[in-house]
């Protein structure tokens, strides 16, 4: 047709006429609401008072609710990787999500998961992947560190018991974010189901999570791993998600240990191979600020105390901050030293294992660094005498700068750049950090380079990119390189490492391997100018007492560099003001000694990077020595610096300096302070004159009386106010008030006048006078209205509001107060941030730990609060979980996750009584909270729990016992259980018994004297006194008389003891493969099981045959007296029932005569002729009446009729003449009346 | 498992040991207590002061050697409650009181404490001196509302004792981070005078052989609501050479001026106890300026690292040329350990 080729008109819009301009107008914005509220109001008006107030009320309600208690923002500017641990029954693909992730992150493909990987994700956020396998040991400690779990379902099986375990897991230790991952997908054949068993498992999953929860499909396998697509999407999902601070981990510094090395003298663990290990764990510190000498607990091993914490240089940085959108190839790191990857080991055991930069496109080896090649690279380094070379060099502190000089001599290995990474902390190393800025440190490692060989190609570039503008050639070069190779731009660690092994493979090897492995000895000392520094500061610490080796590392203790370095100038200046310093004066002598004899060291050993310290030195010695001319009493020194021995001075005795002298040193002043008088009292030991004015005058200014700041003052106030309400009349007095401005103006522009005071110019002046009057005017109004806006103008600023202000404060505050100070004194200070990567050293480790080590399992360390490292009694509320199928039974042991922990302990279940009073259960209760007291660590109130009953294996059932929340710590408990004493009655006195039988000395009644006692029956009565004999007899009172037979018992409250069972799960140290197999202390059940005793039952509690005598009862006997009085119905009735005729009371029968017979006949007949007759008549009669009856009430209801109507006509014609009356009335006065 | 613990030697500090190691759950082991005195170990004052401890706490464990020159101490959890404690008299209630002040905050239940003993001595600060300055400090620290109070009932002088103090203060979860950095200027001064067993309208001059006991307390209150305080007690009788009232009330002013050229915002007393609320603050960043510090307090600034591992900021503070507000001024600055009252029930 050819109505389809015609087109449809196009709209014409209107561009003049009313309606255009109508459309002008309105989008000219012409008529808004204001306008139809101007030119309707009543439609705007308030309608119903009662809505409004309702929509207000409403309105304020949503509000609130939005609200929650604002808190001080304390997380970091640079924030540790988010740990993402990806859980999930087994063969569901952990590991292949895990690895597509990476590839999906790094373009780097990885093996065997094991321990945490951690990689750059984005320009502002980093990831540390963990898998977790099925043991729940692993999940109960994963879920406690988890930013996001990523919860894999295989969706062709459906739910498994692991994720709801794992979900309960994580409702009691704070929920992380959780996002589920369906896989299997693909073996779905049809559409249909798949659709449907995708709604089902999603319908569940968030009536578990939460609704809306996110759940991922993952739609199959492509060769292996996930299509692409669909990890690019869960990988965008990760990296832009945000989460909520959990209570536990906010308020705990925790660190996933991604490296572990063991420090143990190999020799030691030769001679003695169960010995306890030093072992350095590193990972990131997250939670909160880490103190250095806490304690923490690794969850399956124990609690140990912290040997000594530093931070080491980020392995896995950020990048820069540059204004780009996408990560550059090389700013994809990955960092998984377990794994093999990245484990860049710049410590004093060290192995280099280096991925390539451009590794991505060469080809993948099959063969990774995997954990068990880095062991035996360990293992075969480590030669004895390098390591007796090094521990003698730890051992000599003093001499420290000379050995690893020889050692690099004799082994001819160069490794400039590493060298800044290594972190002993015997030397104290980490203090070199603050004397040498960063460009000084680098500054000394190019030099290094330079020293060593120029040749190396790639090692500098990034290690000097920070630090432009210090060495002019060595930066053209580096411009070079960057420019040669641009994706060159790996982390400084890889680069690093990577340029050694080069380096290495130039001096000894031609041909380098494709994947390099390159295992390099590592020395135990370093450059002497790296730590030049830090043996003057320790010399000097020496010679303050606490420069023991084990000490040194530990930055609590460390005081600041520069002001140090100028201590001996201010020496004697010190010396006035510390009170009970007699040391410092030896102190003084022996840092010179000491520094001056390391200089000649360092000088003798490297003179270039010597001098260049020197000048950085004396640099930064007389910037500190300015500043501490500005404050004259180093109060940190005196605090905290040389004075802190004669605390711990256990320490003392054992100090040993440089190995082999020991320190005696004059104790008087020591002893003097130690047992002085303990009084906080602070007088003046030189009072001031305070009669001299002069004196006087000096406090003048703390008055109010005296002069104030600028803008606070009184008199400035006062002016001002002044100035804007310049002259004023006073309408009462008519007194005119004229304002002074002029002459105050002319005060303050005085100098300007002053200049020109020519006449000539007067006008000018005063022209620019008015204009500068109004300039000021306004400016002052401006002020005014400021500070009133302030005070008043507050807006609707709520108490929330005010809070959250408040809070906002504090965090900026939190950030600001120690931005700019060094790393190094600001651990000292804050404690380690999160975010920093940080060395722990843990000092008596079981063995097992280091030989059953399995990098699938996760080591945590978790930070310990300041009491919690102690044992006491905790009270909890505890739920039996719903589907636990069992109830709990008291005193059987129950293993507790809580805090960090995982422990067995023995609980007491009771239950609050009204009156508060803690009652003994011997089972939970079904369903129902119960309170339970355990003996175990004290942990914050309000910390969630849960229980199980075995920790070992995997079984059908749901694992998780009862989980409950901390509710009280004490020392004691106040459980209580019933306890009934019974007796008998010996004696029966009216309402007074003797008692035996319920105690066994006349002291135990004593305590229970006054105690209320019942028998069975209900009769109550009380404890009167104690009887000599027998024993425990006593003499009682009761409310009515007893009988021989009742039994007497007393209710009485007896307390429990808790069983003092604290028994941590440590299944890490189980050796390795059957980690999952703790078994703690067995319940009572299982222990009968297994042994095969059976209960002997109690003969009393046996069902029997009840058997029951006949009983007889006596005739109730009633008084004559009694009978008498009582009415004749209550009285015993005397006569006796009447019995049987006798037989001669029995009258004969008669027997009649024929003739009678007949007469007797005919009589009958006519007798029932009659009564049939009468019968008739009377019936006859009935209804007769009937009729009349019926006749009758006819009639009358026709009278009522009748009567009716005419009643009705008289009453009509009364009311007639009723209205006429009364309207005649109404017209006028009545004739009549 | 449970934590380890620190060593010290002497009898000095001793209260600030017992009272952060109550507070931070580390026991302590005291050694040498007067090991080279005539009278080793222990004194009553302080064997006292060990009772009133164990009175506040549950599941302390004391052990102290034969000679009394060994003390071990195992805190326990703060308690709290009523409480009625003799205090020794041969320090005044002060002593205990101010390590009550200390603990008070972190009971289980709101401390009510009835301290016996001498209410003022010219050793320690006197009960007069703390409620006029340690209570207005603790209120700064969130430490308020009903209960807090500090009541002297009866009087009671150096040799014999027979004062009477209450002290009630409530329970606290955590405490807030203060800024104390401005001190104001002072617009007022107080004072309480007392004397004891003397006619107030007979001359002093006439009767002084009869005077028992007297002194003076002055308070100097800023703007800010920061308080100074200087006293003088009377030397008890026999002790020392008797002291005109008049020149103890001059010497009294003096104090208060020489207080005052230290300035800062909390007193010289009170300076370890704004440090330990500091110290037990929440993780966050607290100020306060203080005159400088005394002898007691630098000691009590290492306690506090050796327990809490803490390290304050100090910041001197020189004034200004013009300025005429006394000597150097001492910013102290810390972060909070985020201490939290684990003896407090949750219902």
């Amino acid at each position: 047709m050819d109505g389809k080729e015609r087109k449809q008109r196009k709209h014409q819009q209107k561009h003049s006429g009313p309606k255009a301009d109508k459309k002008k107008l309105r989008k000219q914005g012409g008529s808004t609401e204001e306008d139809g509220r101007k030119r309707n109001p009543k439609a705007f008006a308030v309608q119903s008072a009662v809505r409004m107030a309702k929509t207000f009320h409403r309105a304020q309600d949503i509000k609130a609710k939005k609200h929650h208690i604002p808190l001080v923002d304390r997380t970091p500017l640079e924030p540790p990787p988010v740990v993402v641990v990806v859980v999930g029954p087994p063969k569901v693909g952990k590991s292949t999500l895990i690895r597509c992730l990476i590839k999906n992150f790094t373009r780097q493909k990885l093996g065997d998961i094991c321990g945490p990987v951690t990689i750059v994700s984005g320009k502002k956020r980093r990831l540390t992947f963990m898998e977790c396998n099925n043991d729940i040991n692993t999940m109960i400690d994963l879920a406690k560190v988890a930013d996001l779990v990523l919860m894999l379902i295989d969706a062709s099986f459906g739910f498994e018991m692991e994720t709801f375990e794992f979900l309960n897991i994580c409702q009691v230790h704070g929920f992380p974010r959780i996002m589920g991952v369906l896989t299997h997908l693909d073996s779905f054949k049809n559409n249909k189901t798949l659709r449907k068993t995708k709604k089902n498992l999603k319908h569940r999953f968030w009536t578990e999570v939460y609704q809306g929860a996110k759940l991922f499909y993952l739609s199959g396998m492509v060769y292996g791993e996930y299509q692409i697509q669909e990890v690019k999407n869960l990988g965008r999902f990760i990296s832009v998600m945000k989460f909520r601070p959990l209570v536990w981990q906010t308020s705990h510094p925790y660190v996933l240990v991604d490296r572990m090395e063991d420090l143990t003298d190999p020799e030691r663990v030769r001679t003695e191979p169960k010995c306890d290990r030093t072992v350095s764990l590193y990972g990131y510190l997250r939670g909160t600020n880490l103190k250095n000498k806490g304690q923490v607990h690794v969850p399956g091993v124990g609690d140990f105390q912290v040997a000594d914490v530093n931070f080491l240089p980020d392995p896995c940085p950020l990048p820069d901050a540059q204004k780009k959108r996408a990560l550059n190839e090389k700013e994809r790191l990955l960092y998984a030293p377990m794994a093999g990857v990245g484990g860049v080991v710049y410590d004093k055991d060290a192995v280099y294992i280096d991925l390539p930069a451009n590794h991505v496109n060469q080809q993948q080896e099959e063969v990774r660094p995997t954990t068990e090649l880095v062991q035996s690279l360990i293992d075969t380094h480590a030669t004895l005498d390098v390591k007796m070379a090094a521990s003698k060099v730890t051992l000599f502190s003093g001499s420290a700068t000379l050995d690893p000089a020889d050692i690099d001599q004799q082994t001819g290995e160069k490794e400039g750049p590493r060298e800044k990474l290594v972190w002993d902390p015997n030397t104290q190393r980490e203090r070199r950090v603050v004397v040498f800025s960063e460009e000084g440190r680098e500054e000394e490692e190019e030099e290094e380079e330079e020293d060593d060989d120029d040749d190396d190609d790639d090692d500098v570039d990034d290690v000097s990119g920070s630090s432009d503008g210090e060495d002019s050639d060595q930066e053209e070069e580096e411009k070079d390189e960057d420019e040669d190779e641009d994706e060159d731009n790996l982390s400084t660690f890889l680069k690093e490492a990577r340029a050694k092994s080069e380096r290495t493979e130039k001096n000894g090897k031609g041909s380098p391997p494709p994947v390099k492995k390159q295992k390099l000895e590592e020395k135990g000392e370093v450059p002497v100018f790296a730590d030049s520094d830090d043996d003057l500061e320790r010399s000097q610490e020496e010679s303050e007492e606490k420069g023991d080796a084990g000490r040194a590392g530990d930055s609590g203790h460390c005081s600041e560099e520069d002001e140090e370095a100028s201590d001996d100038d201010d020496e004697d200046d010190n010396d006035e003001e510390s009170d009970d310093e007699s040391v410092e004066e030896e102190d003084g002598a022996a840092e010179a000694a000491a520094e001056e004899q390391m200089r000649s060291e360092s000088e003798g050993e490297e003179e270039q990077g010597a001098l260049r310290w020197k000048d950085c030195l004396q640099q930064k010695a007389s910037e500190a020595f300015l500043r501490q001319q500005a404050a004259a009493p180093n109060l940190r020194k005196l605090v905290y610096g040389s004075v802190a021995e004669a605390g711990d001075s256990g320490e003392d005795e054992e100090e040993e300096l440089g190995g082999l002298f020991r320190v005696s040193r004059p104790q008087k002043s020591k002893k003097f302070t130690a047992n002085s008088l303990d009084c906080s009292r602070f007088d003046p030991e030189t009072s001031h004159n305070w009669d001299g004015e002069e004196m006087l005058n000096s406090i003048r200014d703390c008055f109010v009386t005296g002069k104030w700041e600028e803008g606070q003052d009184a008199a400035t106030l006062l002016k001002e106010d002044e100035e804007l309400y310049g002259d004023f009349e006073d309408l009462e007095t008519g007194e005119v008030h004229k304002g002074q401005k002029e002459q105050q103006d002319d005060a303050e522009n005085s100098e300007e006048e002053e200049e020109d005071n020519d006449e000539a110019e007067e006008s000018l002046v005063k022209v620019d006078d008015d204009e500068l009057q109004k300039n000021k005017r306004m400016e002052k109004k401006r002020r005014l209205k400021e500070r009133f806006d302030a005070e008043y103008d507050d807006g609707d600023a709520t108490y929330f509001d005010d809070l959250k202000e408040e809070m906002q404060k504090q965090a900026e505050l939190n950030r600001a107060e120690f931005e700019d100070v060094d790393d190094e004194i600001r651990v000292q200070y804050e404690g380690f941030r999160p975010g920093m990567y940080v060395r722990l050293e843990i000092s008596s480790l079981p063995c097992e730990f280091v030989n059953n080590f399995d990098p699938h399992y996760p080591i945590i360390l978790g930070g310990l609060g300041s009491s919690e490292g102690n044992i006491g009694y905790l009270q909890v509320r505890l739920k039996k979980h719903r589907w636990y199928e069992r109830i709990l039974k008291t005193r059987d042991p129950l293993i507790m996750s809580l805090g960090w922990r995982r422990f067995q302990t023995i609980p007491l279940y009771h239950i609050e009584d009204h009156n508060g009073r803690h009652r003994l259960l011997k089972y939970t209760p079904e369903h129902m909270h119960c309170g339970a007291s355990i003996w175990g660590p004290i942990t914050p109130q309000g910390t969630g729990f849960l229980a199980l009953q075995s920790v070992a294996g995997t079984k059908a059932n749901f694992r998780i016992a009862a989980t409950g929340v901390i509710l009280d710590l004490d020392k004691s408990v106040t459980v209580v259980k019933k306890l009934k004493l019974i007796g008998h009655p010996y004696k029966i006195f009216k309402n007074t018994c003797f008692i035996k039988g319920m105690f066994n000395t006349v002291l135990e009644v004593a305590k229970f004297e006054g105690a209320s006692v019942r028998t069975v029956s209900g009769v109550r009565g009380q404890i009167k006194k104690a009887l000599s004999t027998p024993l425990g007899a006593y003499r009682a009172t009761f409310e009515d008389r007893l009988l021989m037979s009742d039994i007497v018992f007393l209710r009485s409250w007896f307390p429990v003891t808790v069983p003092q069972l604290y028994n941590p799960v440590t299944s890490l140290l189980l050796p390795v493969g059957a980690k999952d197999g703790w078994a703690g202390m067995r319940t009572l059940g299982q222990l009968k099981y297994d042994l095969g005793i059976r209960n002997k039952p109690n003969t009393d509690s046996l069902y029997k045959p009840v058997v029951r005598g006949q009983r007889h009862f006596n005739r109730l006997h009633i008084p004559k007296e009694l009978q008498k009085a009582l009415p004749f119905k209550s009285k015993p009735k005397q006569q006796q029932p009447k019995g049987k005729t006798p037989r001669d009371m029995q009258r004969p029968s008669v027997i009649r005569e024929p003739s009678e017979r007949k007469v007797a006949a005919l009589l009958q007949a006519l007798t029932t002729v009659h009564n049939h007759k009468k019968k008739k008549a009377h019936t006859m009669q009935h209804t007769k009446h009937k009729e009349f009856l019926q006749q009758k009430e006819k009639q009358e209801v026709a009278k009522l009729k009748r009567q009716k109507e005419a009643r009705k006509k008289l009453y009509r014609v009364m009311g007639q003449k009723d209205q006429k009356k009364q309207r005649s009335s109404l017209k006028g006065a009545p004739q009549d009346d | 498992m449970a934590s380890h613990g620190l060593d010290y030697d002497g009898c000095n500090f001793f209260r600030q040991r017992l009272v952060l190691s109550t507070l931070s759950g580390k026991r302590v082991k005291i050694k040498n207590i007067r090991s080279r005195d005539d009278n080793p170990g222990l004194r009553d004052f302080e064997a006292s002061f060990i009772r009133l401890l164990d009175k506040v706490t549950n599941g302390s464990r004391i052990e102290i050697n034969q000679t009394g020159t060994v003390l071990f101490y195992q805190p326990g959890l703060l308690n709290g409650g009523s409480v009625e404690h003799d205090c020794n008299p041969q320090r005044s209630i002060g002593y205990y009181l101010e390590a009550l002040l200390m603990l008070a905050p972190f009971m289980k239940n709101s401390l009510k404490a009835t301290l016996k003993g001498v209410t003022n001595d010219p050793v320690d600060p006197t009960v007069d001196l703390l409620k006029s300055t340690a209570l207005p400090l603790m209120k700064k620290f969130g430490i308020d509302g009903e209960g807090f109070d500090l009541k002297v009932v009866k009087r009671g002088m150096a040799p014999g004792g027979g004062g009477e103090v209450l002290f009630t203060c409530p329970v606290r979860r955590t405490i807030r981070p203060v800024q104390l950095t401005d001190p104001g200027k002072i617009k007022r001064i107080r004072g309480v005078a007392i004397s004891v067993y003397i006619c107030m309208c007979m001359s002093f001059n006439r009767i002084h052989r009869k005077i028992l006991s007297f002194g003076l307390t002055l308070v100097a209150e800023t703007l800010s609501g920061s308080f100074f305080s200087a006293e003088m007690s009377s030397t008890p009788q026999g002790q020392g050479d008797p002291i005109l009232p008049e020149d103890l009330g001059r010497n009294c002013a003096k104090l208060l001026l020489e207080e005052i050229h230290r300035g800062g915002c909390v007193d010289s007393p009170n300076q370890s106890l704004a440090l330990l609320l500091m110290t037990l603050g929440q993780q966050d960043v607290s100020k306060v300026l203080l005159g400088p510090l005394s002898p007691y307090t630098i000691e009590f600034l290492r306690h506090i690292r050796d327990f809490f591992q803490i390290m304050f900021k100090i910041e001197v503070q020189k004034p200004l040329e013009d300025e005429r507000k006394g000597g150097d001024k001492v910013l102290m600055t810390c972060v909070g350990v985020g201490y939290s009252n684990i003896n407090k029930t949750l219902k």
